[in-house]
């Protein structure tokens, strides 16, 4: 507990900082004529005072000590392998398309989720990235990707 | 024009083909997502924002907020049957209307649910009805320092309600501020933070932000533990849904002071369904002769919550169509379909776009009445719904949410900033950050600014424009209280107590 807000005080002091820089940089003007930086000049400073006040509150009255880790027993692997996936599909999206990328990527979601099946897998991939091109593309008429075969 | 002749034009509105199809759409996908845990009102309103593209303002919104109200009803299922809230104003259902479902009750605790809903909900309207005209007319008198210091106090009063600790919230807050500026100044057009990058010109989207916050960030969450495949649904008879007499005896007054309460609490920035549901149960149970059944299946402790959750998305509503300002992130999205259709709601809005105004007003009596012949003799299916596992719904939930995402702009970057959002969001979790101040604060930043250069140019500088002004000099007064309060001992310890109690239902 006191090292989590320790932490996250101390990454929002970085921003905060970054954030006032930026400010300072673009003019802040003055209270006639406020500048483009204005608002970041000021909302910088606050995020470095709010952050320092929770630094002092933690370390003057420190909480009691949480009997067990929020980080313990998470499935990093699969949390890292979603987020890794969700990347690949964004870099691929418009290349590969709607359709395809759709399907490579629900297909591998569907296994790292749970003991399931090739074919549960593949099918309930294609049938439901079929559904969502139906429903968005045809029906609605939301513009996807028809990546490189569709051209 | 009187508020009867407003009120014929608003129904010749709803009742058209078109609207009532978007309604009964709407109200659908929010029962939907009420059901379904993991995925919310927020979610499914941002995935279907840009369907709404296409279609007239009014069609849109009214399909957006029938998401909203539908998930209110939703909710409350899974709560009685699984003891998993759908959604977080149901959280408190659970309390009574799953031992309810227990003591095979479950039939009238879905009935009174369903009825008290649909009174709350009606009711909440009608006060819109009435209170909105009126705020109208007053809010003409604002000017820039009245609006910058009303968002203010929306602001304060949101940081205030947070869960966990307040300087936490208001750092969410000021880095909502920061995000909204990115982009092109408004008034001196230059660029601010963009780093180059063509597609933060236009600055940061709505959607990405709140799709990645909620909905991706939703799924770390629930990948972090192993999936169980299967929920725990109550098999009991739910065929007969009507409530008793004697039920009926029992609920009446906690759905009349519910409705009450949930509709003032939801005018009240980040009040919304969660404090008003919260605040009802409190109140029934301090003012019964038995308070000892509370918690044992009593079903007062059932009419009272979804009474006020539901009434509280009624007067979540008066903020936003008399005064522009959205309370609570929701309402934030909706403001973002009316700007996206060239519409301002505001004090102007009545004037300007009756059709729009009271069309809207008026497709949530239908929705109302949509939503009860949807809740009760559809219950079987709703309860089927609920069978899906979370291995099966998780992958679904994440092309939802990039779908929604890319159709706004049909922007890779857009998931970029959703996945990277996603992250935050989880991080955020962890370290007990809320991602609500950020939100709201994002949506109103732009306007906050402006109004605050605005109000400083008015007055050359001199920022008494603030306190000489009485309704400004108001809400900034109530404001610096409501922030200064963790100063004051007592007032600690009894925010500190509210927040625990939350904590443990």
């Amino acid at each position: 507990m006191r090292n989590k807000d320790i932490y996250s005080s101390l990454f929002w002091i970085a921003i905060g900082a970054g954030v006032f820089y930026e400010g300072y940089d673009l003019g802040k003007g003055d209270l006639h004529n406020p500048g483009p930086g204005f608002i970041f000049f000021w909302v910088g400073l606050v995020m470095i005072g709010l952050s320092l006040f929770i630094v002092q509150d933690v370390l003057r009255n420190p909480p009691p000590e949480e009997k067990t880790s929020v980080w313990l027993g998470i499935r990093w692997k699969t949390i890292l392998c979603t987020l890794i996936s969700l990347m690949l599909y964004a870099s691929f999206f418009v290349f590969l398309g709607f359709l395809l990328s759709t399907t490579i990527l629900l297909v591998f979601l569907f296994k790292i989720a749970g003991p399931q099946r090739w074919s549960v897998a593949i099918i309930g991939a294609i049938s439901s990235a079929l559904v969502a091109y139906l429903v968005f593309y045809v029906c609605l008429g939301s513009q996807l990707p028809k990546g490189f075969l569709g051209r | 024009m009187n508020i009867l002749d407003y009120i014929g034009i608003g129904f010749s509105v709803a009742m058209q083909p078109v609207n009532l199809f978007y309604c009964f759409v709407g109200v659908f996908i929010g029962t939907l997502v009420g059901v379904l845990p993991g995925i919310g009102p927020i979610g499914a309103m941002s995935l279907l924002l840009p369907v709404t593209f296409k279609s007239s303002p009014e069609a849109g919104i009214i399909m957006l907020a029938g998401i909203y109200y539908g998930a209110m009803y939703g909710g409350s299922t899974t709560s009685i049957l699984v003891n998993i809230p759908g959604e977080a104003a149901s959280v408190v259902t659970c309390l009574d209307g799953h031992q309810m479902a227990l003591k095979g009750r479950a039939g009238p605790a879905l009935g009174i649910s369903a009825f008290g809903s649909f009174i709350a909900g009606t009711l909440s309207i009608v006060g819109l009805m009435f209170l909105a005209p009126p705020l109208c007319m007053l809010a003409l008198k604002f000017g820039p320092p009245e609006y910058f210091t009303l968002m203010i106090l929306g602001l304060s009063v949101l940081i205030y309600l947070a869960h966990g600790s307040m300087v936490k919230a208001l750092v969410m807050a000021t880095f909502g501020i920061v995000l909204s500026a990115i982009g092109i100044d408004a008034i001196t057009g230059t660029l601010r933070m963009t780093f180059g990058k063509i597609e933060l010109m236009d600055g940061v989207g709505l959607v990405p932000i709140v799709m990645g916050l909620f909905g991706i960030a939703e799924v770390f969450l629930n990948l972090e533990q192993e999936i169980r495949s299967e929920r725990g649904i109550i098999k009991t008879n739910i065929r007969e849904l009507l409530p008793t007499a004697k039920d009926w005896r029992d609920s009446r007054g906690a759905i009349a002071r519910g409705s009450l309460l949930g509709f003032f609490l939801g005018i009240l920035p980040g009040g919304g369904g969660l404090i008003a549901s919260f605040a009802s149960y409190a109140i029934e149970k301090r003012i019964s002769k038995h308070p000892e059944r509370f918690g044992y299946g009593a079903i007062e402790g059932v009419a009272a919550p979804e009474s006020a959750n539901n009434a509280a998305t009624g007067g979540a509503f008066v903020p936003l169509l008399t005064l522009g300002i959205p309370p609570n992130v929701v309402m934030a999205l909706l403001l973002g379909a009316f700007m996206i259709h060239g519409i301002q709601p505001g004090p102007m809005m009545m004037e300007k776009y009756p059709g729009v105004f009271w069309g809207i007003i008026c497709s949530m009596y239908i929705g109302n009445v949509m939503l009860l012949v949807l809740n009760l003799p559809l219950i079987g299916i709703w309860v089927q719904v609920l069978k899906v596992p979370y291995k099966i719904l998780f992958p679904l939930i994440l092309l939802f949410c990039i779908i929604g995402v890319y159709t706004v702009n049909n922007a890779v970057f857009d998931i970029y900033v959703m996945i990277a959002f996603g992250v935050v969001g989880y991080l955020m979790k962890k370290f007990e950050y809320e991602g609500a101040p950020l939100v709201l604060a994002f949506v109103l930043g732009p306007l906050l600014e402006l109004n605050m250069r605005k109000s400083l140019i008015l007055s050359q500088g001199d920022f008494s424009i603030f306190i000489t002004r009485p309704l400004a000099a108001g809400a900034l007064i109530l404001a610096l209280m409501l922030l200064l309060t963790p100063l004051i001992p007592a007032l600690r310890k009894k925010r500190k107590a509210i927040a625990v109690k939350e904590e443990e239902f």
